[in-house]
């Protein structure tokens, strides 16, 4: 016999995330949006700014209590994926080492936090050349940091001590 | 127009268009032949690199991308089975069935040329067409084009997966993300939880590369995947009489392509497959079909690159990006200041043109290029993602910061990143989720002005002055129903 009721699936999850998202929004519309600029007491524009908003969260709140019936009403299998446990955890660490790149980048500057990113994510995902790693940890921030500084002319966040040898380097 | 037209063709001939043109038709057949990793990705990746160039040389260089990487995607499809994209699904039918026989040099020469046929006839019908679609467009007013917005919309969502419910609540999804930041109409802040960095709104770039890339990216890590074994480049070279046995095929692909392009949200995955139904329905000989056909091939590949030029033209007269690709394509035009809509064209129509002439040159150079590389692409099949993707990730990262340098912008990629893999193990499409981010604004802005032309009387309004809107807007749930049925009958079936 097919089990009924709501299955603890990614999809049930997610669908859920959206009905709070939706409800919380619009009981606390009133301090997420601002008042209207007002001009003599009259509003300057033809809609108050939280009238599309307001139409948009309760429609969404409507389509996912609808899909949320669905699935109480039909529940689909329960279906692991194609990634399993194991999956999921290398997910979290590869997502774990992207944050860690993201908070370092501007303190510790572009070359070093990619040299540990890219030699962190080449280790996780299964090489095991020491030197392969090195060149691509140590090579490939400096030529991406080269093209872009020097090429294309954007800057990249860099400790004043490197930017400063670069620059040196580079205009003799 | 011609004026335009002559203007834009002297624009487009330049040494650095055509530089970075072939560059990106190499960057992009690379990344296409290496499984796992995909054109959107590329572009996503890659985008920054062209807001620091000329529009002229900048967006053709991510239009060489996209046709190189569309065509490279076919390379793993038919060398190894492992279509790196939903268009090139139906390439590998028969493509795969070709290299078992030993003719995977045919295969991959019917798909180059049959896929630089379509995209040159469909270019130059966009050339042709995109002129007076933009000066129809040009008689909207805010109702008409909230209506054509609504139902692009609705389109987007009947076509995007097999559940239009779902589709629709990512949709909504990416209008409260719109929300974030200023008010269009009034300037008032909203949804800011009073985060100075959220004022300006939720950049676009950041959410691009963290929905499109590194999902795909996080997908290749968890899945541990290691490639197949390389199919050597075995067999002869196609001949002229076996293009010329399929070339009727050929022909009738890049009018589906062209037809499907013009409709915000069908895209590749559909030509290819209506391409390849329609081949085989027409064929004296449908059992092959699947056994290793060349049409087969040449349908698929025909019909799915048709597809690129005539998305311009609703991204370009409207800018409503007609599916993932053409949605980066209009982050690209608005960073580099053209704001896509009919007013484009009077402001700078002599761009426009060049950046469409530059993709019928971009064809030629595909073709030249493809010949010569494709037993080059076909070893990338074996290069280790432990290299690779410490190097995309790293692209990604540069490429979110350099635009606004702003940190929060890297977190925000890490965010979306996360977002787009929990979305993806829900079977929830983030297409779209962009699509309503991007046509929000917009279309809060033309409801807004439409509320405030109706002056209180609105039924009187849209019944004497604006009918054709009212007619679209009525029309919308039915196109989408019936599109969403007939996507259901050719994903499930393939006819």
């Amino acid at each position: 016999m097919k089990k009924t009721g709501l299955q603890k699936t990614p999809e049930a999850f997610f669908t859920l995330f959206c009905v709070a998202l939706a409800v919380l929004s619009l009981v606390f519309i009133g301090s997420l949006v601002a008042a209207p600029k007002l001009l003599f007491g009259r509003s300057l524009t033809a809609i108050a700014p939280s009238l599309f908003p307001v139409i948009v969260l309760s429609l969404l709140l409507v389509l996912a209590l609808v899909l949320l019936l669905l699935h109480v009403r039909n529940p689909p299998a329960i279906d692991e994926g194609p990634n399993g446990l194991e999956g999921w955890r290398r997910g979290a660490v590869f997502f774990g080492i992207m944050t860690l790149y993201a908070l370092t980048m501007v303190p510790l500057g572009f070359l070093i936090s990619s040299a540990i990113a890219t030699a962190l994510l080449s280790w996780m995902i299964g090489n095991r050349v020491i030197w392969q790693i090195a060149i691509l940890s140590l090579g490939a921030p400096v030529l991406l940091y080269l093209a872009a500084t020097r090429l294309l002319a954007v800057s990249l966040p860099e400790l004043n001590v490197i930017e400063l040898f670069v620059a040196r380097f580079f205009n003799g | 127009m011609f004026d335009y037209f002559l203007e834009g063709f002297g624009m487009a001939l330049r040494l650095d268009t055509f530089g970075m043109m072939a560059l990106g038709l190499f960057g992009g057949m690379l990344v296409g032949a290496l499984p796992g990793f995909t054109t959107l990705m590329a572009m996503a990746i890659l985008l920054p690199i062209s807001f620091f160039l000329d529009p002229i040389v900048g967006i053709p260089f991510l239009l060489g991308i996209y046709k190189g990487g569309i065509f490279g995607g076919s390379i793993p499809a038919i060398l190894v089975s492992m279509p790196g994209t939903g268009a090139a699904v139906a390439t590998s039918r028969d493509g795969y069935a070709l290299t078992k026989k030993g003719k995977s040099r045919k295969a991959l020469d019917m798909a180059l040329f049959s896929s630089v046929f379509g995209d040159t006839m469909s270019d130059i019908f966009t050339i042709l067409m995109i002129f007076p679609i933009a000066l129809l467009v040009m008689q909207f007013g805010p109702p008409e084009l909230f209506a054509v917005l609504l139902l692009s919309l609705v389109i987007i969502a009947a076509t995007s997966g097999s559940n239009p419910l779902k589709a629709l609540i990512m949709m909504l999804l990416g209008l409260w993300l719109s929300f974030v930041g200023t008010d269009p109409l009034g300037g008032v802040e909203r949804f800011t939880f009073g985060i100075f960095d959220l004022k300006s709104g939720i950049p676009l770039l950041p959410m691009l590369i963290g929905v499109f890339a590194i999902p795909e990216v996080a997908s290749v890590v968890m899945k541990n995947e290691r490639t197949k074994q390389l199919a050597s480049v075995l067999g002869e070279r196609l001949s002229f009489k076996e293009f010329r046995a399929s070339f009727r095929t050929i022909c009738r692909s890049t009018v589906i392509g062209t037809g499907i392009g013009i409709i915000p949200g069908l895209g590749q995955v559909v030509a290819a497959m209506m391409g390849y139904s329609a081949a085989k329905n027409a064929s004296s000989h449908p059992e092959t079909f699947g056994e290793g056909e060349l049409e087969g091939v040449a349908a698929a590949e025909a019909a799915n690159n048709a597809v690129n030029g005539p998305t311009m033209v609703p991204l370009l007269t409207l800018g409503i990006p007609g599916d993932n690709v053409t949605a980066i394509l209009l982050g690209a035009f608005v960073a580099q200041g053209l704001r896509p809509g009919p007013q484009l064209f009077e402001e700078q129509g002599a761009t426009v043109f060049a950046i469409l002439v530059a993709m019928v040159f971009a064809n030629l150079m595909f073709l030249v290029i493809g010949y010569f590389s494709i037993p080059i692409f076909s070893r990338l099949v074996t290069i280790k993602v432990s290299i690779l993707i410490p190097l995309v990730i790293m692209f990604a990262f540069a490429g979110a910061y350099v635009f606004r340098s702003d940190s929060v912008d890297l977190l925000m990629l890490v965010g979306f990143g996360i977002f787009g893999i929990i979305a993806k193990a829900a079977k929830f499409d983030v297409m779209p989720m962009v699509m309503g981010f991007i046509l929000g604004p917009p279309m809060e802005y033309a409801f807004g002005q439409t509320v405030a032309m109706t002056n209180g009387e609105a039924v009187n309004f849209f019944l004497t002055e604006r009918l054709g809107a009212v007619l679209v807007l009525i029309a919308a749930p039915v196109i989408g129903y019936l599109l969403w049925r007939r996507m259901q009958t050719v994903t499930v079936t393939g006819h």
